[in-house]
């Protein structure tokens, strides 16, 4: 039988990769396993291996090629007369992500029973229950994985004693926190940067072309030369490293300490032990999860926007009980009309309705070209939790749509990037985002641009709070406003101005009419 | 509210005390609830008092006359007779005995006992109309509801049940003589069971069954050994036919069948029982004035914790779907009471055993070959016939085997089809395995009592492994 493989998610939250090389051809007879292609994502080459054992019948996609995630990408001939193992025979482009993946798992670790099923005593399931943990997710350590009453207590350890995982609402205000946690760590590799010096033995080095070059000439193997820059995740050296290297990195050494010469030593090159401890006690007080995939995408954009663009933010409150009030009667109507109606289609007219008198904030710098770009669409960005983390579906041209439009189109993007459907298009090509932090809670936070554009809207709870009406003081609803904006294109001025604009408009409603 | 009513306030109401509902009420009142039991008929429900309980005692009844009387190879000669009042009233000492515990249990344990037939009155209220004229009703106000009203025999179209020439499975279980004839309509486990029964009793049993097998709803090698010994029995079975009618012929029944095809055949016996299933009983709650709307076939659909798509009104047993069995709804019904009690329970069963009482007995749980291979494993079996087991043949039933399925790359044990002499207490150790998450090595290697039935059980894991002593691996 013929059996259609299609290009798994190797990595998380990939959504499309290119097809380096072949490694068979067409008529080639392949082994279960056996590796078929290679894949590099924006993250890294990995190979691709054949679900079956069989004859290549044809390949589908071309060298170079950017493929999505699900499309066909190679079929073979089996000898297998049935479809068992359909985890692999997804032929449609649309394959959901637990098929695909399975169809990795299913390679790396062939004795996996069914992802529903967990082999666990009636008391270990009460346990897990009593804990509140899916007892899924606990990895068992009895015969043929069997989960006993200690792995599930262990399990419930481990995860008191890691950061707890960020609730998805909470990925906005966590993306902002890893973001602190990276200028830590880059704190402490600065400060240590000379325990490191030595030699490297790596695989693979990123340098340009006349570092390359540079190294050939000093005689120096380029993948022995010890670095902590990295591009992409992979170890990157500059010209004055491999110089350093050449003239004996001993130099470097910190004053006083035992030079490292010779054999490198056991902390990889790019890497930082910032553990003392012996490694049995390091691996129980800690966990360590891969910094991969959308959380590594998250971290790289934050990292970029907060180091590109000086970030100021300006802080405000919106009396917002005739919205609400607005909203309260709208609902049912919108209801009828099959639109569920939340209060972020109202901001998100508000804001183009603002963007139109300050254009600045709708802008992007092009450092290149050395130009403002201000833009005369409206592409408005949605800052949406997902169990992968944060994503940002935007929703196009919102000054040409209705009310119901957005609110339809949000919901929708927003239910895409949840369950991991959302295209790529869908998530770019944005003018200007907002994030609604106060689905979570809170009233201020300090939110970071969506590079590259050049201003972020943050939006707190909606509370009743005592407010001074006439004199007197009165409940009113209030809704806290956040806007962070990139100092190099905007000035304070601009973006309380904008602010203020906002505010009217949320503040009376009806003004939106006019738009 | 009706004038007169007498209002009283429960925190747990259960409405039926069959083996669903009044297990939920002792374990809410053991676990400190207010509980408040309501019964229309007989503690013990359908289970102890016109299903499990009686059919049991007259198959033992049944299998004493019969074996004595089948014992010459044994050197033993005897004709018994059977007095059917005789045998009767033993099985109602029993049934007395056993409902009689269920009410001393309820009281001991604190639970409220309420007599009559519970009608939703709205949401948080239940009207309960006492039986018989002039008794009145009472409102009882709940915090939370049980609603354990079990099932009730489905009738064929132009075969109602009246006692005397159409029988349920209860009229059944209550005649006071052996009919010398007997049509049975449907060869499910309930219309097997009574078939074997009456059969060895004496009667002339012919089975009716729209399908194409005994006990159509296991595989086909199970309902094979059971239709095998039944036919030595004397049951004669016409498969492919339904009932389409009948009409009194002298003293009893002409029953008329139709195939699919549009043939006809009719069957004349003294009686004809009706067994093609049973039906939730959900029609007379007044479901609706609490929003209450049950699946087309009645059930009710229910969450992990047993709770109704209405707020704290719960459902166990066989109003909660299929399958419906007896300690299913018993095991339900404690999860309920610990969800009530915000115990951490939930209905995380992994499987659920199955008995049929036939000769041999069938027990099952868990998964099938194919079952297995539909849920994404790659099952192994193992079995071991019963010809093999010494136990077996002593006991003079050499028919059957124990089968076992299990998962082979892990070794776990997945489920179990065993038939053949006390199949249905054999299963249990395989459901043991399945609910600890048990391997084949794990009960392989547990040493079993010689010589015993549950040797059986043990070889057909050995055999999954390759290596069963005492049968040819695989």
């Amino acid at each position: 039988m013929v059996r259609e493989f299609t290009l798994p998610d190797v990595g998380e939250g990939l959504t499309e990769a290119e097809i380096v090389s072949w490694l068979v051809d067409s008529g080639d007879a392949v082994s279960e396993d056996q590796p078929v292609a290679e894949v590099e994502t924006d993250k890294a080459v990995v190979e691709v291996p054949s679900p079956v054992d069989g004859t290549v019948r044809e390949i589908h996609a071309a060298e170079g090629e950017v493929v999505p995630v699900g499309d066909v990408i190679i079929g073979f001939d089996t000898d297998e007369d049935d479809d068992a193992g359909a985890a692999t025979t997804d032929t449609t482009g649309g394959a959901d992500d637990e098929t695909v993946e399975s169809a990795v798992s299913a390679v790396a670790e062939t004795d996996d029973a069914p992802a529903e099923h967990v082999f666990a005593s009636p008391s270990a399931r009460r346990l897990a229950r009593e804990l509140d943990i899916d007892i899924l997710t606990v990895e068992g350590s009895g015969p043929g994985g069997r989960v006993t009453d200690r792995d599930v207590r262990s399990h419930a350890e481990g995860d008191a004693s890691t950061e707890p995982e960020p609730k998805p609402e909470s990925a906005v205000q966590s993306a902002t926190t890893a973001v602190g946690d990276e200028v830590d760590e880059l704190e402490l590799g600065g400060g240590a940067s000379t325990v490191t010096e030595g030699e490297a033995d790596r695989d693979r080095t990123l340098a340009a072309p006349a570092t390359r070059r540079l190294a050939e000439e000093e005689g120096v193997d380029i993948d022995a030369v010890s670095t902590e820059q990295t591009r992409d995740g992979e170890a990157f050296v500059a010209p004055e490293q491999v110089r350093e290297h050449a003239a004996g990195g001993v130099e470097q050494t910190a004053p006083g300490a035992e030079a490292e010469t010779g054999e490198a030593g056991e902390t990889p090159a790019g890497g930082v032990d910032l553990d003392p401890l012996p490694d049995a006690e390091v691996q129980r007080r800690e966990t360590r999860e891969p910094y991969t995939g959308v959380r590594q995408t998250i971290g790289e954009a934050m990292e970029e926007s907060k180091y590109t663009a000086p970030h100021v933010t300006h802080h405000d409150e919106a009396d917002v009980t005739r919205l609400v009030e607005t909203r309260g009667r709208l609902k049912p109507e919108a209801a009828e009309r099959g639109a569920s109606l939340s209060y972020m289609p109202f901001v998100v007219k508000a804001v183009v309705a603002a963007l139109k008198q300050y254009p600045i904030l709708n802008s992007q710098l092009d450092e290149v070209a050395g130009e403002i770009r201000k833009k005369h669409y409206y592409n408005v960005g949605i800052a949406t939790a997902t169990d992968a983390g944060l994503m940002v579906p935007v929703v196009k041209d919102a000054d040409r749509k209705g009310m119901l439009d957005i609110a339809d189109e949000m919901n929708d993007l927003v239910e895409k990037a949840r369950d991991r459907s959302i295209a790529p298009e869908e998530m770019q090509g944005g003018t200007f985002s907002i994030t609604n932090f106060g689905a979570v809670g809170g009233e201020h936070a300090t939110p970071i641009i969506n590079y590259p554009e050049t201003a972020i809207l943050g939006l707190g709870e909606i509370k009743e709070k005592p407010r001074v009406v006439d004199g007197e003081v009165v409940p009113r609803h209030v809704l806290t406003l956040s806007l962070s904006i990139d100092h190099r294109v905007i000035d304070g001025a601009e973006a309380g101005q904008f602010t203020n604009t906002v505010k009217r408009y949320l503040e009376e409603p009806e003004l939106l009419l006019l738009e | 509210m009706v004038v007169g009513d007498i209002s009283t306030g429960t925190e747990v109401l259960v409405i039926g005390a069959g083996p669903g509902g009044y297990v939920a009420a002792i374990r809410a009142a053991q676990l400190g609830l207010d509980t408040t039991l309501v019964e229309r008929d007989a503690y013990g429900g359908v289970c102890l008092n016109r299903g499990c309980i009686p059919s049991k005692a007259l198959i033992t009844g049944a299998d004493t006359a019969h074996e004595a009387a089948a014992a010459e190879e044994m050197g033993i000669h005897a004709d018994p007779a059977v007095d059917m009042a005789g045998l009767q009233s033993w099985k109602d000492g029993v049934v007395d005995q056993l409902t009689g515990g269920v009410e001393k249990l309820c009281k001991a344990n604190g639970v409220n006992l309420v007599e009559g037939t519970a009608e939703f009155a709205s949401e948080g209220t239940v009207r309960v109309a006492h039986g018989g004229e002039g008794q009145g009703s009472e409102t009882l106000e709940y915090e939370h509801a049980i609603i354990a009203t079990g099932s009730r025999p489905i009738e064929v179209p132009g075969f109602a049940f009246d006692g005397e020439h159409v029988l349920s499975s209860k009229h059944a279980l209550d005649l006071d003589s052996v009919p010398e004839s007997l049509v049975v309509v449907g060869a499910g486990y309930i219309g097997m069971e009574l078939s074997t029964t009456y059969a060895k009793l004496g009667s002339d049993v012919t089975v009716v069954e729209m399908l194409h097998a005994a006990l159509p709803a296991y595989e086909e090698d199970v309902g094979r050994v059971v239709r095998k010994r039944a036919e030595e029995l004397g049951v004669e079975f016409n498969f492919g036919e339904g009932a389409s009618e009948w009409e009194p012929q002298g003293d009893g029944v002409r029953v008329t069948t139709e195939t699919e095809g549009g043939e006809t055949a009719t069957y004349d016996a003294d009686t004809v029982l009706v067994a093609v299933g049973r039906q939730p009983v959900t029609d007379t709650l007044g479901l609706e004035n609490v929003g209450l709307d049950p699946t087309e076939r009645g059930f009710l659909d229910t969450d992990d914790y047993g709770e109704t798509n209405v707020d704290g009104i719960y459902a166990v047993g066989d109003v909660a779907g299929e399958p419906m069995l007896a300690h299913k709804a018993s095991a339900e019904g404690e999860v309920v009471a610990e969800v009530i009690a915000e115990e951490p329970a939930a209905m995380d069963f992994q499987s659920i055993p199955n008995a049929v009482f036939t000769d041999p007995e069938v027990g099952t749980v868990g998964m099938t070959e194919a079952e297995a291979e539909e849920a994404g494993f790659d099952p192994t079996v193992g079995q071991m016939p019963m010809h093999a087991s010494g136990r077996a043949l002593t006991l003079r039933e050499s028919e059957g085997f124990v089968r076992v399925v299990a998962d082979a790359d892990t070794g776990f044990l997945l489920g179990a089809q065993i038939v053949g002499p006390e199949a249905s207490e054999l299963i249990a150790e395989v459901g043991l395995a399945i609910e600890m998450g048990a391997t084949l090595e794990d009960v392989g290697s547990t040493v079993h009592t010689h010589p015993t039935l549950s040797e059986a059980v043990m070889e057909a894991v050995k055999n999954a492994e390759d290596a069963a002593i005492h049968t040819l691996n695989r």
